[in-house]
């Protein structure tokens, strides 16, 4: 019995483990050797140079814009997502409520449209919206605009306005996920929690603080947790959707489009890691953070 | 029973079965700190592909003075942009066959270069001939500084397709040995011969009786009357695209100030881009960019304001001479496309009316460590021959750096009007070449040049921006350098 | 869902809602109908311009055609091969989420129920992997996988450019997040029947395929369905794996976007419009068909 019992743990664990170490660890591992390498790619023969990329990142304005993106990004949009999602949530469950607690009708209409974008690839999203942004006649907003002979908006080529634009799109594609989270983290509060707020009193906007917010912190939480890694990862809607790859004037460019540019444009594979090994160690700060701020009294039911 | 399963730990979700999110965030924490040292110890990077193929080669003879080996197989990569590919199955690799029946060319065509072969080149089975072009074009000095590209002075030295008495070296035009020497050595066939400057629709300009300016003034006059008349907007260029416009600010800059202004530029000379002249035509253009642009224009691409200019949405556009052929879809019959070079901006101008910005381009190369490299020079040669160069000309209405391979040949209105005006401009051609030295320096240049057409950016702003750039490149010592 | 459990009748409900309706109620219907129409809108947009010529597109946004250009969908189901990058996506997601879905909860369920020594520090391994960053490890990736073209005899059919090179990709860095709630779910599962099974002198590797994992199906569900989009949506990936030479083989969002750059070279809006459409529709189709599934697979999933 003990015999098969080894033979099996490594017959199952064998294959995985060899998968991961192969494709996951090594060149993770691979990449943290790079970054300290002047490597430019195509021929194989980096010299050693020490923390020189990193110290060059101190005066990369570029890499430090791409920064500065991701963690507005870091903040608004899980705030953003977060905010309209548990309205709509809190509407599709509690909203439509008479006695005891109910959901506005049609909310099971409501709830399968929401989560439309969610099916889509990102980088078909970014692609579509590049052209609901385009300035001309063609633009499915600029165009209406100019056939009344306002100005159109640019909603890619204004450095004032491309980040809000990237930072709409994200939010637009994950709002549907998280009201169909928030709605099924609803659902298991129990009826009771609600009527007795009610019969203190209770409107819907105080019942929402007082019960729902409360009882949900939990998952919130984890999408507070989803929503920043996302942010910190967000690539595909910069580089297909903005001009210039992550412009106007580097106005949307974000870590991992500076690092791709720098790795797969310029060739700078070494430079590049080490742009990679920032990103991982922000990575790492954000979820050490997060696993501290979530360190608190939980509610139980 | 040996077999106690594992508790894991749940004292996260009390009351609910499970496991927590909090030690998944535990674990990823305490696994990424630990990385770093691990990694310590790790193996440097494999190989790095490093392990290209020998490479075949045949009997040198008079017939084959490359010594192409006759049965051995080899491939052409073309950027499909603005010439498409046609004129390399249907022009090229037929005249190439004509000497070389028994070697298969296996043709591909794509519109991102880089992102198609750089992988290639990484792996060391790169194609034999490439068309390095494009937006996504790979960075000529890191290939050059990995030994990716072949020497081409065996295909100089080699006699033409056309006359075994005449070398080619002395069939083409000697700006292209120059564009195409990287440290005095020829490594790029820069195949077409481009014309930049100012392009319009005769029929439009002759319907309203608007003239071609010779000078600034001229030139802000008939803007100024274009878009009083309200008829179209005066001016645009690819917004998304600013190299569109930064190359015409340059060539003004050149005019101004004689072609010293760009070669300091090239040479990453201090306070290159702080020169008077350059700031003189970026205040210039800047001005043309708050009061004359149509629409919408920074948020265009080149297709989409070349596409309303075949509309006559908008009346000049600044473009290389590619441009008639990447229209001709679009391009209504009459239109009549025609280029003016840029105005002269003042009496004390360097250089006189006429100067173009004029240089061989659309770059292709043969992979030194490619399987088959003298296959790909073949091609080249091939090229080069008058019959080559003339049907490409005819087919994508764009002309060869083939001394004389034009003649003859029936040019359209477009190629006809810029085979004019670099006949008129004769010696007093201006370029740069940082763009494809630097490609950091070009993104830089792009990005502060878009925002300076837009006001957001003062000259001034502008320039200091790119100084800092070019200064940054020059001290990056892993960044190759050029000059010229 | 919560109105099921209710005693109220329906009728009773909508009266108590009469009486109710204030002016937020009205707001909140406002509320929703201005997302839907957030939502559709872009869609539906994108679908009527598939049938535009190239001229409609660019004089008018919301124009409808004169006829609707059928060819268009024609061109780019051939021309630009969307066809082929829809199938490809489906072979490869397919293969790499069965692929992913065994060996990740052999690994889960070894990890979660069976004490040895490493396990803790495997089972770490794996959940570390859901904290990096894919763009730091993708340079050396590709080199990785470029080394594994050159093993004997299985090399063709895992190194660059060939879809098993990018299923094995997949399944490794799908990996972490597999195991990591697969094996929470092992974990809440009852022991008394795998027990008695081992009393009957059952094998582990039977236990585990006949009792185990049917009583996982509600966890397997949901992690099958986040694997499923997340691979189907991948993009980074195919980019450096799948290089332009292996054109036939791209997957969907790396044709899609592509033929966004072509767009710009050849003018061919409409062509972009169709194939976008084309990614689409099929997306909302089966998640329309299977919403109920689908949405209580993800957020059980996610609130575990």
């Amino acid at each position: 019995m003990t015999h098969g019992r080894t033979r099996f743990i490594i017959g199952f664990l064998a294959l995985p483990v060899l998968l991961y170490l192969i494709y996951v660890i090594s060149p993770y591992a691979q990449a943290f050797y790079i970054a300290m390498t002047n490597w430019r790619g195509v021929n194989a023969n980096p010299q050693f140079v020490g923390l020189e990329n990193f110290r060059r990142l101190l005066d990369d304005t570029v890499f430090w814009k791409a920064v500065s993106h991701n963690l507005l990004l870091l903040i608004l949009l899980p705030v953003g997502t977060i905010t309209i999602a548990l309205f709509f949530a809190y509407l599709l469950n509690v909203g439509g409520h008479g006695r005891g607690v109910g959901g506005i009708r049609g909310s099971k209409f409501y709830r399968v449209v929401f989560f439309f974008p969610q099916v889509l690839a990102v980088a078909i999203i970014a692609v579509l919206f590049q052209q609901v942004f385009r300035p001309d006649r063609g633009g499915m907003i600029n165009g209406p605009l100019m056939a009344l002979g306002i100005e159109p908006i640019g909603f890619l080529s204004n450095p004032d306005i491309a980040l809000w634009s990237v930072l709409a799109v994200l939010i637009w594609q994950a709002v549907g996920f998280y009201v169909v989270l928030f709605s099924a983290g609803m659902a298991s509060i129990p009826k009771e929690m609600y009527e007795a707020a009610q019969i203190d009193g209770a409107g819907r906007i105080p019942m929402f603080f007082r019960v729902t917010l409360p009882l949900l912190w939990d998952t919130v939480q984890v999408g507070w947790v989803y929503l920043g890694i996302a942010a910190l990862d967000v690539f595909a809607v910069v580089w297909v959707m903005t001009a210039e790859q992550g412009g106007p004037d580097h106005s949307t460019t974000v870590i991992a489009a500076e690092i791709y540019r720098n790795a797969f444009d310029y060739f700078k594979f070494g430079y590049a890691s080490a742009m990679g090994v920032v990103l991982f160690f922000f990575t790492i700060g954000f979820a050490a953070l997060a696993l501290k701020l979530s360190r608190r009294e939980r509610i139980e039911y | 029973m040996s077999d106690i399963p594992v508790n894991g730990p749940r004292n996260d979700l009390p009351g609910r079965p499970g496991l927590s999110r909090r030690q998944l965030l535990r674990a990823a924490v305490g696994a990424g700190v630990a990385l770093p040292f691990a990694a310590a110890c790790a193996t440097p990077v494999g190989g790095g592909g490093g392990g290209s193929q020998p490479s075949v080669t045949g009997t040198v003879s008079a017939e084959n003075p490359l010594g192409v080996p006759e049965n051995e197989p080899f491939e052409v990569v073309i950027f499909d942009g603005g010439f498409g590919d046609a004129y390399a199955r249907d022009i090229h690799q037929p005249l190439f066959r004509t000497k070389h029946p028994n070697v298969e060319i296996k043709h591909t065509a794509t519109k991102e270069i880089a992102k198609t072969l750089q992988p290639r080149f990484a792996s060391g089975n790169p194609p034999e001939f490439v068309n390095n072009s494009g937006d996504n074009a790979m960075d000529f000095g890191a290939l050059i500084q990995d030994d990716q590209i072949a020497d081409l002075t065996p295909l100089l030295d080699a006699p033409s397709w056309d006359d075994p008495n005449v070398k080619v070296r002395d069939t083409i035009l000697p700006s292209a040995i120059e564009f195409g020497s990287y440290d005095g050595v020829f490594r790029v066939l820069p195949y077409a011969n481009t014309v930049w400057g100012i392009w319009y629709s005769t029929k439009l300009f002759n319907e309203n009786g608007w003239e071609v300016p010779k000078t600034w003034d001229e030139f802000l006059a008939l803007c100024e009357t274009i878009k009083k008349s309200g008829k179209c907007a005066p001016f645009t260029y690819a917004g998304k695209h600013p190299f569109y416009i930064y190359e015409t600010i340059l060539t003004l800059a050149a005019k101004i100030g004689g072609p010293d202004v760009l070669r300091n530029i090239d040479n990453l000379e201090d306070g290159a881009w702080k020169a008077e002249p350059v700031l003189t035509a970026a205040t210039a253009f800047a001005e043309v960019g708050a009061k004359y642009l149509m629409q919408g224009t920074t948020g265009l691409d080149h297709i989409q304001t070349q596409t309303a200019h075949n509309k006559y949405q908008v009346a000049m556009l600044p473009n290389g001479s590619w441009l008639e052929n990447e229209q001709k879809d679009t391009t209504p019959p009459d239109f009549g496309y025609a280029v003016f070079p840029l105005p002269s901006f003042s009496e004390n101008d360097a250089m006189p009316y006429g100067t173009l910005h004029s240089r061989p381009g659309e770059e292709y190369f043969v992979a030194a460590k490619s399987r088959n490299p003298r296959a790909g020079m073949e091609y080249m040669r091939a090229m080069l021959s008058k019959q080559g160069a003339g049907q490409f000309t005819e087919l994508v209405s764009t002309l060869t750096v083939v001394k004389g391979a034009a003649e003859g040949r029936k040019l359209s209105p477009g190629l006809a009007s810029a085979s004019a005006a670099l006949k008129a401009a004769g010696d007093n051609t201006v370029y740069f070449r940082f763009r494809q030295w630097y490609a950091e320096l070009h993104d830089e240049v792009a990005a502060a040049t878009g925002q300076l057409m837009s006001g957001r950016l003062t000259p001034q702003a502008w320039s200091e921006r790119i100084q800092r750039k070019a200064e940054q490149i020059k001290r990056d010592d892993s960044v190759k350098k050029f000059q010229r | 869902m919560v109105s099921q459990t209710m005693t109220i009748s329906r009728a009773e409900v909508r009266q108590a809602r009469r009486v109710r309706l204030g002016p937020l109620s009205y707001l909140s219907h406002i509320a929703l109908v201005v997302w839907t129409i957030l939502v559709i809108v872009p869609l539906a947009w994108t679908f009527l311009a598939s049938f535009k010529s190239e001229d409609e597109i660019f004089s008018g946004a919301w124009t409808f055609p004169a006829v609707p250009r059928f060819d268009n969908w024609a061109r780019a189901w051939e021309q630009a091969h969307v066809g082929q990058y829809f199938l490809n996506s489906v072979i490869v997601v397919a293969c790499s989420t069965f692929g992913t879905m065994l060996l990740g909860s052999m690994a889960a369920y070894v990890l979660a129920r069976y004490r040895f020594r490493g396990n803790r520090a495997i089972y770490l391994l794996f959940v570390s992997g859901l904290a990096f960053p894919v763009y730091l490890a993708l340079t050396p990736l590709f080199f990785v996988v470029q080394n594994m073209g050159r093993l004997p005899v299985i090399g063709p059919f895992i190194g660059l450019n060939t879809h098993g090179g990018l299923i094995l990709v997949y399944i490794a860095y799908s990996l972490p997040f597999t195991v990591f709630f697969l094996a929470a779910f092992f974990r809440t599962l009852p022991t008394a029947v795998a027990e008695a099974a081992f009393v009957d002198g059952a094998s582990h590797t039977r236990v585990f395929f006949q009792i185990m994992l049917p009583m996982a199906k509600p966890g397997i569900v949901s992690v099958t369905i986040f694997n499923v989009l997340g691979q189907w949506n991948q993009y980074q990936l195919p980019l450096v794996l799948l290089s332009g030479e292996a054109r036939d083989k791209w997957v969907l969002t790396q044709g899609i976007a592509s033929i966004s750059t072509a767009a710009g070279y050849d003018a061919d809006w409409s062509a972009l419009f169709a194939a976008l459409s084309m990614a689409i529709l099929p997306m909302i189709i089966v998640y329309t068909v299977f919403q109920r599934q689908i949405q209580a697979g993800l957020t059980a999933g996610a609130l575990k």
